[in-house]
């Protein structure tokens, strides 16, 4: 087998929200990292940021025939008007939350998401925000 | 003067007692080698005398499950349940990679444990006793 490749894990979770949020209506724009946006106020869009994080070992062994295990989570800003109730964002956050919970997509398991948590002082100011954070993890077989 | 790492060890073994095959995705090994003591005290003597006795070794090997089949891994962690187990399997556990630093021996498996909890990958430890001579290269 071979090292894990971090774009391959990164293209699996993008893609998913990228297909579940622009091909299904309402179609909501997603921002990923380091990509520009400028949005429109009062619209709705979703900002998807991957991180990896620990790596632990699973098996005995060198740099061949051992396995780690790659573990990251996938944070998801959900922006929408404010002065309108929760209820929109929280069915943008049903939609994500039901796309990732429990499933298991080309070797990167998913668990249970946390949220849509409600923050405070929504970044941009002027938007009602909230949270999904989903971990993840991926054998690595080397 | 050197250290090593668990994850420099490994697990080879062979049912068949010809020529071991290394245990995919072992996550550890341990073993004990036990020799009994026999009481050599006199007869009013003031302190106790003792003697070695028989040396005998047991221990366990944990690995994750990775559905192997058609391999001696498959072999370890079924061998539980086979009958007619004449004791004469290879074991070999390595304490380094470059696989010179060993204790080998002949030996069964005695029992295993099958276990799978959520959000955990799975995991079997199989429990082993030696059959005759444990060799230490250590």
């Amino acid at each position: 087998m071979a090292a894990i490749d971090l774009n391959t894990v990164r293209s699996t979770i993008e893609g998913r929200i990228n297909l579940e949020l622009q091909s299904d209506s309402p179609k909501i724009p997603v921002v990923f990292n380091n990509v520009s946006y400028t949005p429109q106020l009062g619209d709705s869009w979703v900002q998807c940021l991957i991180n990896f994080g620990d790596n632990e070992y699973m098996s005995m062994g060198g740099t061949t025939d051992s396995d780690n295990l790659v573990v990251g989570v996938v944070l998801f800003n959900i922006y929408t008007s404010t002065g309108i109730g929760s209820k929109d964002n929280f069915v943008i956050g049903k939609r994500i939350r039901d796309l990732y919970n429990r499933i298991n997509v080309s070797g990167v398991y998913f668990d249970p998401p946390v949220g849509p948590e409600v923050v405070s002082s929504s970044s941009p100011t002027g938007y009602f925000q909230t949270q999904v954070r989903v971990t993840f993890e991926s054998f690595e077989e080397l | 003067m050197a250290f090593y790492r668990g994850q420099q060890g490994s697990v080879k073994f062979d049912d068949a007692g010809s020529s071991a095959a290394a245990i995919t995705a072992t996550r550890s090994w341990s073993m004990t080698v036990e020799k009994a003591v026999l009481d050599s005290t006199a007869l009013g003597a003031i302190h106790a005398g003792n003697v070695g006795g028989i040396i005998s070794g047991s221990g366990s090997v944990e690995l994750l499950y990775t559905a192997s089949s058609g391999d001696e891994t498959n072999v370890f962690i079924e061998a539980a349940n086979m009958g007619s187990d004449a004791g004469d399997a290879i074991f070999e556990l390595y304490l380094d990679t470059t696989g010179t630093k060993k204790i080998s021996f002949d030996g069964l498996i005695t029992s295993a444990d099958y276990s799978a909890t959520v959000g955990e990958a799975e995991v079997i430890t199989c429990n082993f006793v030696t059959n005759g001579t444990i060799t230490l290269d250590i």
